[in-house]
């Protein structure tokens, strides 16, 4: 049965229908509130929220795009407007001209899996919720600029531009604050 | 070669990106279908009562002009009867304006019994309908 089936079994009042979508996407939709909200308590409601709105909008979702990329946007509106957070602040320039210069873009892992997670989750911390999002969004899931601009409201070359920059300042913080560690990661 | 480079280094960040993927705790499924549930009854109850209102106030109209429509009918004929049988100085007279009276006050009785009737049966059906929610 495919997703367009089971909104419609939804639509028609079979609600235990909609356990799938939550149980497919919550996993993607707590991460995308964490992004945004910074604590699990409050990723936890936001999700919470987007479910109960989607459901009831169900009726107005469109087959013609991923349920995926609807939710998500829900889930982003829901964090961003309960956060009342500026999402595309332009901090990251500071950061970059105090991060350390690297000479080569070529990154290698090489690192133990539960240093590099910790690593990882704190260089996410450290960078401006909306570069976590985007890195996020497109390396996590696959998901193509295109839908990326979607779910963000972003257009798709300012996508690709804070994508390129997202990705640059994670490697330079990640060589800045883990300089020891990194000495394997990057090979200069 | 650049581009062997640039694939490669995506791969590397998906790698790491992928380990900090979030896993939603155990509960948060069931929260979120309970209140779904919580939310398609309580949606359903609103629509019943906007229905039920709806029919209350339709039943109200529906009264007034049945009841005062068919009182004002028979007032016309009455008026057109006595003015051509009596002539117009009857119209003036007493017993006219008591007859005319008393049509309307028995045409507002019948309105209002048929209020009540129909005030003790919404009543009636509120607390078959709480019983019920309390049996479930």
């Amino acid at each position: 049965m495919n997703e367009n089936q089971r909104v419609q079994q939804v639509l028609t009042g079979n609600t235990s229908a909609f356990s799938y979508f939550v149980e497919t996407y919550q996993d993607m939709a707590i991460t995308i509130a964490y992004r945004i909200c910074g604590n699990m308590q409050d990723a936890e409601d936001v999700v919470q929220e987007s479910y109960v709105k989607a459901y009831k909008n169900l009726h107005s979702f469109r087959s013609e795009s991923k349920f995926s990329t609807w939710l998500y946007r829900i889930v982003y509106n829901t964090a961003v407007t309960q956060t009342k957070s500026q999402m595309w602040l332009s901090t990251r320039e500071t950061e970059v001209e105090n991060a350390v210069h690297i000479g080569s873009n070529t990154l290698e892992i090489k690192i133990e899996d539960v240093e590099r997670n910790e690593m990882v989750a704190d260089i996410l911390q450290k960078i401006p919720k909306g570069d976590a999002l985007l890195l996020t969004l497109y390396y996590m899931e696959d998901n193509p600029v295109k839908e990326i601009a979607s779910i963000t409201g972003l257009n798709e070359s300012n996508v690709k531009v804070k994508l390129f920059r997202a990705r640059k300042l994670f490697k330079e913080l990640l060589t800045k604050h883990y300089r020891d560690e990194t000495e394997n990661v990057f090979v200069n | 070669m650049e581009r062997k480079d640039k694939y490669s280094e995506d791969e590397s960040f998906r790698k790491m990106i992928e380990t900090s993927k979030i896993i939603a705790p155990e509960n948060l499924k069931y929260r979120i279908m309970h209140q779904i549930e919580t939310e398609k009854v309580f949606t359903s109850q609103e629509s019943n009562k906007q229905v039920s209102t709806r029919k209350t106030t339709g039943n109200v109209l529906k009264d007034l002009t049945s009841i005062f429509g068919t009182m004002y009918a028979v007032l016309a004929v009455i008026i057109g009867v006595a003015y051509f049988l009596q002539g117009e100085e009857f119209l003036k007279s007493p017993q006219f304006w008591g007859t005319i009276i008393l049509v309307g006050f028995i045409f507002s009785l019948f309105w209002l019994i048929s209020r009540l009737d129909a005030n003790m049966k919404e009543k009636r059906l509120k607390q078959l309908s709480k019983k019920n929610e309390t049996q479930q």
